[in-house]
């Protein structure tokens, strides 16, 4: 049975301690796997230039590549993941042209730093021990990673308001247990339920 | 609000090549991100007190969205691009 993060300690030994059991943290961990493999770029399907951006996202370059621009796959939104577009939205609401441009510049950077903070969590959980206890920066990746990983699990949902979770509480609420849509409903709500504690208590910091 | 991504392109308003009118970051409501998550992320990122982080993250709650940061394009591009690294739903703008 988990219990709650709760801070322990103070200044350097300050730690942010929860306790999961060995089912718990599997479960976290592998939801965090699954999202670090979403964001993997997708070089296998690549016309070159999305392996291309993400070897430069991270490098600050003063001209414009030019002839590098995105393939079509990477201009329409709607031809990707929806979970992935939640992850990285576009960041501009009426210019296209922005939001394919910013996409260029930023995606493979964001898609890197993801991924290596969700595999941060992942060892932290993987970590053999009683309780999970983080340093305050260990705190703030494990935070982002839960966000990371509600986010793609609320897409799956179908969450797009504040009102569809009441509403799918009250479908859950009448369905068969064995339904899937149950058990990801449960991981979502202990996912809100562990990142709730941990938002609140790196907030008394 | 709506989750979808925005692919309808608007023709740019006549003003956008005005120079001297400052860009902003948007934080949108949005069903996942937790409220005291918003707070931190705003603290944590922008170096915003307690009360004003929390006073945007109301904002974002209630109406939708807030304006969180204004400045040079550039820095309003930054500012989106950590907020998405945060996993928060941040656009840049013209300011209007």
């Amino acid at each position: 049975m988990a219990r709650a993060f709760r801070r322990k300690g103070r200044g350097e030994d300050l730690r942010y301690v929860a306790s999961l059991d060995a089912d718990e943290r599997d479960v976290v961990a592998s939801l965090m796997e699954q999202v670090a493999g979403l964001l993997e770029p997708p070089e296998q399907t690549a016309t070159g230039d999305e392996a291309f951006d993400a070897l430069v996202a991270g490098i600050s370059l003063d001209g414009d590549p030019g002839a590098g621009d995105a393939g079509p796959a990477q201009e329409r939104p709607g031809d990707r993941d929806p979970a992935l577009d939640r992850l990285l939205p576009a960041a501009h609401r009426e210019d296209a042209e922005a939001s394919r441009e910013f996409r260029r510049l930023t995606e493979g950077g964001l898609r890197h730093r993801k991924a290596d903070g969700l595999q941060r969590a992942v060892a932290a959980l993987r970590t053999p021990g009683g309780d999970l206890a983080l340093d305050a920066p260990a705190a703030g990746t494990f935070l982002t990673a839960l966000t990371d990983v509600r986010l793609v699990l609320g897409s799956r949902l179908g969450l797009e308001s504040d009102e569809d979770l009441d509403a799918l509480e009250a479908r859950a609420a009448r369905l068969d247990p064995a339904d899937p849509l149950g058990h990801a409903l449960a991981l979502y709500d202990f996912l809100t339920w562990l990142q709730e504690t941990l938002a609140s208590a790196l907030l008394r910091a | 609000m709506s989750l979808a991504p925005v692919t309808e392109e608007v023709v740019r308003p006549a003003e956008d090549v005005s120079p001297d009118v400052p860009w902003v970051t948007i934080v949108w409501n949005d069903p996942v991100n937790l409220m005291s998550y918003v707070t931190f992320v705003l603290q944590q990122h922008f170096g915003y007190g307690r009360a004003k982080a929390e006073k945007l993250m109301m904002q974002v709650h209630e109406e939708g969205r807030a304006v969180v940061s204004n400045g040079p394009r550039e820095s309003m591009e930054a500012d989106t691009e950590a907020l998405h690294g945060y996993g928060l739903w941040a656009t840049f703008q013209k300011d209007s």
